[in-house]
């Protein structure tokens, strides 16, 4: 198991946010979490990638214990994330932004007096990634000026440069136009398999997306696991699309949506 | 023995109630405004040397010297309002810049008034000589004190008081709270920040100028004192808490007692040992006494 | 480099190596300061600039190397610069590496108000321990040896205009080759992204204080040595170089010249030095002139001159 988290629990002050949450993430397997606004989907994200420390339970990654281990940290033991709110170097251009990802993962970040331009090896990685991403022709465009779809994708491009064995993606489609969704779902897999990327737990609301691209979703409700099943599973359990989805069918009662 | 441990005592209470003064003004300034202004010991250089203008021209124009301390009082108010001047023309351009070119410009406005001060008054010390001992002295535990020390710090808490009760009871006060919360939800309902700014930073420059005026009978108005009493002030609001009224007093005390009895203890200490403060109080809590919580 | 910024740099470099011989020695002395401050800036904008952190207490680092360098040279019977340029480079590096790690815990307003309040300590030290320092009346800085050689035959301003010149400028020129090589590298691409977006960079495994204390380290080791040089002519250091009003005039010379360009704040130091002796033999009150041009320049034209001869977008630190 790569990514696994163990009846984590959270509190904020009084409030309950994570109330015993256990989930795993194995080799190959991309696993989506799916929950309303509140349900604890940040909460558990932001335990899972090191930023926040669990009041109770344990998080492991590759075997190792992660609580509280920290953005950097994380990110050299190989678990990359990409944000809701894109995050980009706004005043490095692409190629900058990906040479920064590679720089980092090749440990050369304190080479001080070498020439940056020279260094080839960083180049290539830089430059494959952009291919990877669609990015290829825009490499000297400062990040500020690129049109919002693209630093989407240069937040998450960034984050597969680092080769990571998992990553977290998190709504990587929001504010993406229907038509491209797909698009970018199949160059984020495709990036994966390019890369080496074993897992990728992915946070997202829509569900044709959710149902399209997952091998487990796992439903969030007020800081506990709904239910953790395929797609197959879920499309066959009305209650729970019901109480997530707000699809009212002939045998489900009128659920309040979400 | 009292008697001198009264001294220092007293002297470091006026002391501190002028830096309250000044203090609160950079406070009030940054709680609503978000910005430090450096200039705010320009603004105490600047009522000194209207203070000092305005007894002198009150005297020669045979004013009794026991009501000195009424155009002094009163300069040191109306100096203030050159404040309205460097807001409107100057910093109300950079309110959505960057912490650091606000404090830059602030910066700007301190060259300038200083060479201002120096362009009128000259470079020579200007000073109220003889009106310090006009209210006479006290004799309190065995020390003398100046009368006048105990009107101004008595006068401070007055202040302080009057600062309370307008933040806590007058609807500008509850603005002026509101805006320091949370400005955008201010301004959504309805509150004219532009207005409120103005006010706000000509408030914090006439409790500048009014320190620097009182403080004018004790010593004599320099080039220097703007320049100088800025990283004083700026020692009381880390320490007392950026933002916090209650943190101006408590930090004006503790910056004020400790600088007199370090001076008259081992007078190399002096200011060092208020740095060293600074420094433990933004390494160690970096809120202050009574300052929000700070996000590194 | 660019064609047309290689040519300007040549140009200048030229221009710089005839001054001696073609201006009068008032002209070629003012150069001095303006080539200390130049490399004690380059290594300020890589803390500004490079790395987004705005120190208001680096003359801290130029009240170092000065010191360092009276103290030596009329302690013990240390003359060689070179010397006294290593010996202030290490006690900068070595106060800045704990001020550093304390700083660059805090960012924005509270990392320049724990930069303030460093310097005004050094300057209180230095200030009122005057058995050491001399207090206000400062100390002799006695005239260095430039590549062993004393050079005692030699008139002060024979000195100075002479060998002096072309010492210093044959420094700034080396500073500014590694400043140049330093930002150009990959650990000068991981400041601009601490710079830019220190949650994005974390989570590309980059320690954001860690990297801000080397560029914290290497601005003060720059700081240090242009202290040195910054002393030499006047022969004589005090505690005003430490005041936190001069840490305010570094910052306002790098606005000067543009923060985001490399050679914008060398250009900075240029004009200031230049604008300061011009406007002070026509009007006394010079600050005057000066805080009208700090107050414009934040207005109008917050990325300097070289912003405005090189018309970019200015960068995201200038505007919230």
């Amino acid at each position: 198991m790569i990514i696994e988290a163990r009846d984590v629990k959270h509190f904020y002050g009084d409030f309950c946010a994570l109330d015993g949450v256990t989930l795993g993430v194995e080799a190959g397997q991309l696993v989506s979490i799916i929950g309303p606004n509140g349900a604890g989907k940040s909460t558990l994200i932001n335990v899972l990638t090191g930023l926040l420390q669990p009041s109770a339970g344990s998080v492991r990654f590759k075997g190792r214990d992660i609580a509280g281990a920290g953005p950097v940290r994380l990110a050299r033991l190989g678990l990359a994330r990409s944000f809701q709110l894109v995050q980009i170097f706004p005043d490095l251009t692409v190629l900058e932004t990906l040479q920064a990802a590679a720089v980092s993962r090749l440990g050369r970040g304190r080479r001080l007096l070498a020439s940056l331009a020279a260094d080839g090896e960083v180049r290539r990685d830089a430059e494959h990634v952009a291919d990877l991403f669609g990015l290829g022709e825009k490499l000297h465009a400062p990040s500020r000026t690129l049109p919002q779809g693209d630093k989407k994708l240069l937040d998450v491009a960034a984050a597969f440069a680092l080769r990571p064995a998992a990553i977290l993606l998190d709504e990587p489609t929001s504010g993406v136009s229907t038509r491209d969704k797909t698009t970018v779902m199949q160059m984020l897999v495709r990036a994966s398999r390019g890369i080496g990327v074993q897992a990728i737990l992915l946070v997202e609301h829509d569900m044709d997306i959710v149902f399209g691209y997952s091998d487990r979703i796992v439903a969030l409700q007020q800081g506990r696991i709904l239910v953790d099943t395929t797609p197959d599973g879920l499309r066959t359990d009305e209650t729970v699309l019901a109480t997530l989805v707000g699809r009212a069918t002939a045998t489900a009662s009128a659920a309040p949506g979400p | 023995m009292t008697a001198h441990v009264v001294n220092v005592l007293m002297g470091g209470l006026f002391h501190a109630a002028i830096l309250f003064l000044v203090a609160a003004g950079l406070q009030v300034v940054f709680g609503v405004q978000r910005i430090f202004n450096l200039a705010c010991g320009s603004f105490y250089a600047f009522g000194a040397y209207v203070g000092v203008a305005a007894v002198q021209a009150f005297i020669q124009v045979g004013g009794p010297p026991g009501l000195f301390i009424l155009p002094l009082v009163a300069a040191g108010l109306l100096a203030g309002l050159a404040g309205i001047l460097v807001e409107r023309g100057l910093l109300r351009f950079i309110y959505d810049r960057d912490e650091t070119f606000q404090l830059l410009l602030t910066f700007a406005v301190v060259l300038m008034i200083e060479d201002l001060i120096q362009m009128t008054w000259g470079a020579a010390p200007t000073s109220t000589s003889g009106l310090y001992l006009v209210y006479g002295q006290v004799r309190l535990l065995g020390a003398t004190v100046p009368a006048y020390n105990l009107i101004v710090i008595g006068a401070s808490l007055v202040i302080a008081v009057g600062i309370g009760w307008l933040l806590a009871r007058t609807a500008f006060g509850r603005i002026v709270r509101a805006a320091a919360e949370n400005r955008e939800m201010a301004e959504a309902l309805g509150v004219d920040m532009r207005a409120v700014y103005v006010r706000v930073f000509t408030l914090g420059c006439m409790l500048g100028t009014l320190g620097g005026a009182l403080v004018i009978p004790s010593t004599a108005a320099m080039s220097e004192m703007g320049v100088e009493l800025i990283v004083e002030a700026f020692a009381v609001v880390v320490i007392g808490g950026l933002g916090s009224m209650r943190g101006a007093l408590a930090g004006a005390l503790v910056v004020g007692v400790l600088r007199a009895i370090a001076i008259a203890v081992y007078p190399a200490l002096e200011m060092l040992l208020i740095y060293l403060i600074v420094i433990a109080v933004l390494v160690l809590r970096p809120r202050g006494l009574f300052g929000k919580a700070v996000v590194a | 480099m660019r064609r047309p910024q290689a040519v300007a740099v040549i140009v200048a470099l030229a221009a710089a190596l005839a001054l001696p011989r073609m201006a009068p020695a008032y002209h070629v002395t003012l150069m001095l300061p303006f080539m200390a401050y130049g490399i004690a800036l380059l290594g300020l904008n890589l803390l500004f600039g490079y790395t987004g952190l705005v120190s208001f207490g680096h003359a801290l680092f130029l009240g170092i190397g000065a010191y360092t360098g009276a103290f030596l040279t009329t302690h013990t019977r240390v003359r060689s610069i070179e010397i006294i340029l290593l010996v202030a480079a290490l006690g900068a590096a070595a106060v800045a590496a704990p001020v550093g790690a304390l700083c660059v815990r805090y960012v924005k307003i509270y990392f320049g108000m724990l930069t303030l309040a460093f310097g005004m300590l050094f300057y209180t030290f230095v200030l009122k321990f005057y058995h050491l320092t001399g207090g206000d009346e400062g100390m002799r800085f006695l005239r260095p040896s430039l590549l062993g050689q004393p050079l005692g035959d030699l008139s002060k301003t024979a000195y100075l205009v002479g060998p002096y010149y072309y010492y210093s400028l044959a420094l700034l020129v080396l500073a500014t080759v590694a400043m140049w090589r330093i930002v150009h590298s990959p650990f000068g691409l991981c400041l601009r992204t601490v710079r830019d977006n220190p949650l994005k960079a974390e989570s590309l495994g980059l320690s954001v204080p860690r990297y801000r204390w080397y560029a914290f380290v290497i601005s003060a080791v720059y700081a240090g040595a242009g202290g040195v040089l910054l002393a030499v002519p006047t022969g004589n250091v005090d505690p005003t170089l430490a005041y936190w009003t001069h840490s305010g005039n570094l910052v306002f010379m790098t606005l000067l010249g543009g923060f985001a360009s490399f050679f914008g704040p060398i250009a900075g130091a240029l004009v200031f030095i230049y604008l300061q002796d011009t406007v002070m033999s026509l009007f006394l009150y010079w600050r005057l002139v000066f805080g009208a041009i700090l107050a414009a320049l934040v207005l109008f034209a917050p990325t300097g001159l070289a912003g405005l001869v090189v018309r970019r977008q200015p960068p995201e630190a200038a505007h919230r």
